[in-house]
C-alpha cells in the first residue's frame, strides 16, 4: 500500500528506472548521498555549536564520520547497482556522457570557484579561519551536488 | 520539450526494419543505449565518426542516414 502510494511499485517507475544509464542512477544516488551525509555533519556543527555558545572549530572526527559516512552510501549503493546491471556497471563513458560531463563539471567548477572566493573574501574582514573552513566545505558540497544535479538534467534535456 | 538539433536522421526506422534494439545499436557502434535514443529523438547530434559508424552499421551511405533540416534555420 506504503509503496504504491509513493509510486514505487507504478509501471512508470520501473519505467523510469529502465530508462536511466547507470552513470545517471549513480548521480541521484550521489545527490543523495552528499545531502545526506552534509545534513548529519552541518547538523553535527550547528548542535556542538548551540551547546558550547560559539561556533565550534572543525573537528577530524566529525569529519572522518562524514567521510566514512559518504564513502559508505556510495560504495554500498554502487555495488548493488552494479551486480542489479553489470554490463551497464562496466560501459565506459561514450561521447554523449564525456561532453555531459564535461559540461557539468564547467558549471560546478564556477560554483567552488566563486565559493572559495567569497571565503578568502570574508577571511579578510572576519580574520575567522573556522568560519572560512565551514564556507569551502559547504562550497564543495554544494558544486558536488550541483555537478550531479547538472549531469541529470543534461542527461533529460539537453544533450 | 527540449529544442530539436538540426540533424534529421532516419535511424529509428533503419534500426527497425532491420530489427535490431537501440541497446544492440548501441553496442554496435560503441555508445550507450540512452545515446541512440537521444540521437533519434534529435536531442543529440552524434560525432562524425559516431555518425559513419551508424551508416556503415546499417550497409548504406551517409546521406541515407543523416540530413540537415533546411526548415530549421
Amino acid at each position: 500500500m506504503l509503496t504504491h502510494v509513493l509510486w514505487i511499485d507504478s509501471e512508470e517507475w520501473k519505467m523510469f528506472l529502465r530508462e536511466m544509464s547507470f552513470q545517471e542512477k549513480s548521480a541521484w544516488i550521489m545527490i543523495l548521498a552528499l545531502i545526506i551525509s552534509g545534513f548529519f555533519y552541518f547538523s553535527g556543527v550547528v548542535h556542538l555549536s548551540m551547546s558550547l555558545g560559539s561556533l565550534v572549530p572543525p573537528l577530524l572526527p566529525s569529519l572522518i564520520k562524514y567521510t566514512v559516512t559518504l564513502v559508505i552510501i556510495s560504495a554500498v549503493s554502487h555495488i548493488v547497482m552494479a551486480a542489479m546491471n553489470p554490463k551497464e556497471a562496466n560501459q565506459k563513458l561514450d561521447e554523449r556522457e564525456r561532453g555531459i560531463f564535461d559540461r557539468a563539471g564547467h558549471w560546478s567548477g564556477f560554483i567552488l570557484g566563486f565559493g572559495v572566493v567569497m571565503a578568502l573574501g570574508g577571511y579578510l574582514f572576519s580574520y575567522n579561519g573556522d568560519i572560512m573552513f565551514y564556507t569551502i566545505l559547504a562550497t564543495l558540497m554544494l558544486a558536488q551536488i550541483a555537478e550531479y544535479v547538472l549531469r541529470i538534467v543534461f542527461y533529460r534535456k539537453m544533450m | 520539450m527540449a529544442k530539436l538539433l538540426p540533424i534529421i536522421n532516419g535511424v529509428k526506422n533503419l534500426r527497425e526494419e532491420r530489427g535490431m534494439t537501440q541497446g544492440e545499436l548501441g553496442e554496435a557502434v560503441g555508445v550507450t543505449r540512452q545515446t541512440i535514443a537521444a540521437i533519434e529523438q534529435r536531442r543529440y547530434s552524434p560525432s562524425l565518426e559516431t555518425a559513419f559508424r551508424i551508416a556503415r552499421e546499417f550497409n548504406v551511405g551517409f546521406e541515407q542516414v543523416f540530413s540537415w533540416d533546411e526548415e530549421s534555420e
